[in-house]
């Protein structure tokens, strides 16, 4: 982290510890902590252990079986296609709003603000609301169940709140930069490609996570315009068991642990650009 | 190509936005050619066009399919005004767009005096603090569903946690009773979504300076006074922001309902997003989903409207450089 | 990549001065590995997309492909083993889709008009597919059983003629016929000294004995509506006999204000407020396996379900299927019109054809299995009973001899088999019978609302 340290501990003055928040940050350590806890406990244990003792105590024997039987089920091919699905988003978004938001950033001309206006306006529409006319197209358009029908409406529904993001990080680039480029008789090109591209790295980090989380938890989309096996995602993998095999908490649950391992990978490596994404995330 | 004067860009600190506004504004009047660097409307256009196909030629299609009636078997058929009078002597639509209020406030009174006393007590820089934060975080890692599909398993009334813990759940008809079902979509909601706040007001409480507690100590301020008149008053901003998208948030709510609750029991977890995929896509009546799509689009716009008229554009910035 | 984007940077910040704009929250050390991380991210994307794009896709135009779509549920093993056998000799590939039950008909609907739509589809007849024949979707059987006699003459009448629909054939049973019976865990029964009751009386009698020990006398996955319906099904049928539901379901709307109407919904009030059925019900689902376990584990004595609840349990439970699983008729009311005898449920499934279908030759191939030896047997080993005219000669080798005897008994002497209501009534009717269902057993709708609900239904 680089925040300066709170100066209050350097200036030597005792700091009192705080009894109260200390309790009140418990009794919520308490609530994220021990559904967390069961989470992982009931995924180890057997389903008999767990429908005659019940999620609080401890498993009797330890056990891998869930986890392998849920990979074996068909959970893999879900991973697959939501990989396929994450991958294609981002590089759509990638190939779409660096040059969008560069020009925004950069253009005077006011068809540009227009548009800019228009994918602002964007970020107030929710996605459910044209989830009827995107069944309708992509019906027309033959891509129901198909991975791209999914790809498509969940890339273009990332696309305003990235530009946002992006034009952010792209506005601190400094004019002189710009105008020392020009000094040059750099091309927009050149400049897009030497100059905003690499000081926008913080942006451009933001957006791919930005995206890939859309992708990786979108829901209704793939509930909507996919229905074979072939094309189904995880949380569609999820859901489905949910639906047909709930009971069998152990089995379900680690599907969920399973469904959440490359974000705490993202976690563990690229913490800042991770929550930046998430932000965005929470918006929608 | 000559190099343009701006003095009152010279300066080391970062201009505001405004100021830079007011500087390229003044910067066309003043330099032409310095415009043959500037990238052209075809650099907008490939983001533009992919964004009208998938998302607003979709949003015009809402309009015209809430006039048609169509069963998704053959094709819509022009209906007039029908599903618009259906929809107002709908009772279940009246009720929806209230319980979608209602899940919203329950979410913003819920959420925001945990996440910012949390995000306070998160600033400080305490090994166990950031150990605990850590943790906090976890719930945040989780899609809606894997979240939603985790609830649903604990809270089984006869294999989860309340058979375990009858002092706290009663019977455990949770998600069979209206009182039940909608607290636990609201504590759902917001086991998921604290952490995100904690998150913003943490960075914000971070950015408060110091010297502020510190004058408000000599003052002889306690810490319920520095918290009151000093750190509240500094987070104002970061409250709207985390208010946004809390209510945005709020607004379209679907995987948690669909997961949990299908909207009932009977209709009293309806809320508008789910009631408008169960019109769609239960009952079929695709005319009548897109209506309340319709109804969806424009309360979302004029709240959203509302809130960056009431937070301006640089407070949502502000907000998410605190991290 | 790394040295790439470093070397980049370089250059392009040569001509200023080293102020490099940088927020000085911001680390610098992440995001240079991410931009090449991107990079790669964005390249391997590229390939995929222009790739394979569409390779991923199930859709049914493959070359020499047909797709069959089936309910999701413990059943499939004998779907996948009947492909299988179609596959070894075919040349036309058969390919099974399985959409879990909840969603089951909001697929099929939207998908039925689709290129992608399914060859070969399970249905429930009748209503449920009267919308798709309407459109001109389905392929009249007729020529097909022309070619082959037995695709309709070996199954039984009754159960064939659930779909036709204006005198042609769109169905070919497969599965089997499901009534909807009064399950039981024998040892909970056994426990308590009580034995399956035959009259609501000493229905009402037994749940005042079990509740006194503490055991929910009748599991019910009320979370996923349905179940409850069955009660309703079967009190109207038992009170009003099957003429009350017919004359409904056929337009005449008064019928619901009947005063047997009225005292069937009587009937089911007094039993959800003896407490039958706990306090729970709702927060449990049959779908999930909530309530089978519940009978299962002996938390709950009875369950009122159709026959499939055999097979569920056999793959939830198996030997809780074996040993303890008992099973009954509906109790009959005392003074209601309705034969004791009369079953409501799923009179049968059907294969129905798509007709945009490119291989009916090869379809034709496929239905004709239905009939056969091996689907019969097995069908009756995980607990289905196919309505076939050889079914009689392998009751003996199916799973619980006895069970499947039973039921076959049971449907051969049953007056009246009604179809259930949500699927009598068109997919459209379906969420506001279901609704209206659970908010009769919630209180929140008495007598009369349920009536002005079921009112309000559209009819075929």
């Amino acid at each position: 982290m680089s925040h300066p340290r709170m100066p209050g501990s350097r200036t030597g003055r005792p700091v009192r510890p705080n009894y109260l928040a200390g309790l009140g940050s418990l009794l919520w350590l308490g609530i994220v902590g021990l559904p967390l806890a069961v989470l992982l406990t009931t995924t180890l244990r057997t389903q008999s252990d767990y429908a005659t003792n019940g999620p609080l105590t401890l498993p009797k024997r330890l056990t891998l079986t869930n986890y392998t039987d849920a990979l074996s089920q068909g959970f893999a091919q879900d991973f697959v296609n939501t990989c396929v699905v994450t991958v294609s988003v981002v590089a759509l978004v990638l190939l779409l709003v660096p040059p969008l938001a560069y020009t925004i950033v950069r253009s005077r001309r006011r068809s540009v603000r227009t548009v800019f206006r228009v994918f602002l306006l964007g970020l107030a529409v929710p996605a459910q609301a044209v989830i009827v006319p995107m069944f309708y197209l992509i019906s027309k358009a033959g891509l129901y169940d198909d991975l791209t029908g999914v790809v498509l409406p969940t890339a273009a529904f990332s696309l305003p709140i990235c530009t946002l993001i992006l034009t952010g990080a792209m506005r601190d680039i400094t004019p002189e930069l710009y105008e020392a480029m020009a000094v040059d008789g750099a091309s927009p090109w050149r400049v897009f490609r030497q100059l905003v591209l690499p000081l926008s790295r913080g942006g451009l980090a933001t957006i791919v996570v930005f995206a890939s989380l859309q992708a990786w938890n979108g829901f209704l989309f793939p509930l909507v315009l996919t229905q074979s096996d072939s094309t189904k995602v995880v949380t569609l993998g999820l859901y489905s068991f949910q639906t047909e095999h709930g009971v069998n908490a152990p089995g379900l649950l680690s599907a969920v642990v399973l469904s959440m391992l490359p974000v705490l990978g993202v976690y563990l490596f690229a913490r800042r650009a991770l929550v930046q994404g998430l932000m965005g995330v929470g918006g929608k | 190509m000559t190099r343009s004067p701006t003095p009152d860009r010279a300066g080391p600190t970062r201009p505001g936005r405004a100021d830079r506004t007011r500087a390229d504004r003044a910067a066309r009047t003043r330099s032409g050619p310095a415009g043959l660097t500037r990238p052209g409307l075809v650099w907008a256009l490939p983001a533009t066009a992919f964004f009208t196909v998938f998302a607003l030629v979709p949003l015009a299609l809402v309009a015209v399919l809430s006039f048609t009636t169509w069963n998704g078997i053959g094709a819509p058929r022009a209906a007039g005004l029908a599903n618009w009078t259906a929809l107002l002597h709908d009772p279940v639509m009246l009720k929806s767009l209230w319980l979608s209020a209602l899940l919203t406030a329950l979410g913003v009174l819920l959420q925001t005096p945990i996440s910012l006393l949390l995000g306070v007590w998160a600033a400080g820089h305490q090994r166990n603090r950031a150990i605990l934060s850590a943790i906090y975080f976890v719930p945040l890692l989780l899609s809606a569903t894997a979240v939603s599909v985790l609830w649903r398993a604990l809270l089984d009334p006869n294999f989860g946690l309340p058979a375990q813990a009858p002092w706290l759940f009663g019977d455990g008809n949770l998600l069979g009773s209206r009182d039940g079902a909608i607290g636990v979509l609201a504590f759902v909601g917001a086991w998921q979504w604290t952490p995100l706040h904690t998150l913003i007001y943490q960075g914000s409480a971070r950015a408060i300076p110091q010297v502020l507690h510190q004058a408000a100590a000599i003052d002889g301020a306690g810490r319920l006074r520095q918290f009151w008149h000093v750190t509240l008053p500094q987070l104002r901003t970061t409250m709207v922001t985390s208010t946004v998208l809390m209510v945005v948030g709020g607004l379209t709510t679907f995987d948690t309902v669909l997961i949990l609750t299908q909207g009932g029991p009977g209709t009293e977890t309806t809320i508008s997003a789910y009631y408008m995929y169960q019109q769609g896509f239960k009952s079929f009546d695709f005319g009548g989903a897109s209506a309340i799509a319709l109804v969806l689009v424009v309360v979302a716009t004029l709240v959203s409207l509302a809130m960056v008229r009431l937070s301006g554009y640089d407070a949502m910035r502000a907000g998410a450089e605190g991290i | 990549m790394r040295h790439v984007s470093t070397a980049l940077h370089r250059r392009a910040s040569r001509p200023s001065r080293p102020s490099r704009p940088s927020r000085p929250s911001r680390a610098p050390g992440p995001s240079r590995t991410s931009l090449a991380a991107t990079a790669v991210v964005c390249a391997a994307a590229l390939s995929l997309v222009t790739g394979c794009g569409s390779g991923s896709a199930g859709g049914a135009s493959g070359s020499g492909v047909i797709h069959v779509l089936v309910y999701g549920d413990a059943g499939n093993t004998v779907e996948k083993r009947i492909v299988d056998t179609f596959n070894k000799t075919s040349k036309v590939r058969a390919v099974l889709d399985t959409i879990p039950g909840a969603d089951y008909q909001t697929k099929l609907q939207t998908v039925i008009n689709n290129p992608q739509a399914p060859d070969v589809f399970f249905n429930w007849g009748g209503g449920s597919i009267a919308p798709f024949v309407k459109a001109g979707l389905l392929m009249p059987l007729d020529d097909m059983i022309a070619k082959d006699p037995a695709l309709k003459a070996d199954f039984l009448p009754s159960v064939f003629n659930t779909a036709v629909v204006d005198g042609k054939s769109y169905g070919v049973p497969m599965r089997g016929t499901q009534p909807v019976l009064l399950f039981d865990n024998k040892k909970v029964l056994a426990d308590a000294g009580l034995t399956p009751p035959t009259t609501w009386d000493q229905l009402l009698d037994e749940i005042r004995t079990l509740k006194a020990k503490g055991i929910t006398p009748i599991a019910l996955g009320g979370g996923d509506q349905w179940p409850e319906l069955m009660w309703f099904e079967y009190l109207f049928d038992r009170e009003a006999g099957p003429g009350l539901f017919q004359k409904a379901v056929g337009g005449d709307k008064s019928a619901w204000n009947s005063p047997e109407s009225t005292k069937a919904l009587g009937l089911l009030k007094q039993l959800i407020d003896a407490g039958a059925f706990g306090t729970t019900y709702d927060s449990v689902k049959f779908t999930d396996g909530g309530s089978p376990a519940l009978l299962a584990k002996g938390k709950a004595a009875f369950e009122l379900m159709g026959s499939w609840e055999y097979a569920t349990q056999q793959s939830a439970n198996p030997d809780f299927a074996k040993d303890q699983l008992g099973y009954g008729a509906f109790p009959g009311v005392a003074d209601g019109q309705g034969d004791p005898n009369d079953l409501v449920g799923n009179t049968n499934n059907f294969y129905s054809v798509r007709s945009t279908t490119k291989y009916p030759d090869a379809v034709a191939q496929f239905l004709k299995l239905m009939y056969s030896d091996e689907f019969v047997k097995a069908q009756l080993a995980i607990g289905n009973l196919p309505t076939t005219t050889n079914t009689p000669d392998f009751l003996s080798g199916s799973a619980s001899p006895a069970y499947s005897q039973y039921q076959y008994d049971l449907v051969k002497r049953a007056p009246s088999f009604q179809l259930s209501w949500d699927q009598a009534y068109p997919p459209s009717a379906m969420t506001p019978i279901h609704q209206a269902v659970q908010r009769f057993f919630d209180g929140q709708l008495d007598a009369n609302g349920f009536i002005q609900a079921m009112q309000a239904l559209p009819t075929p």
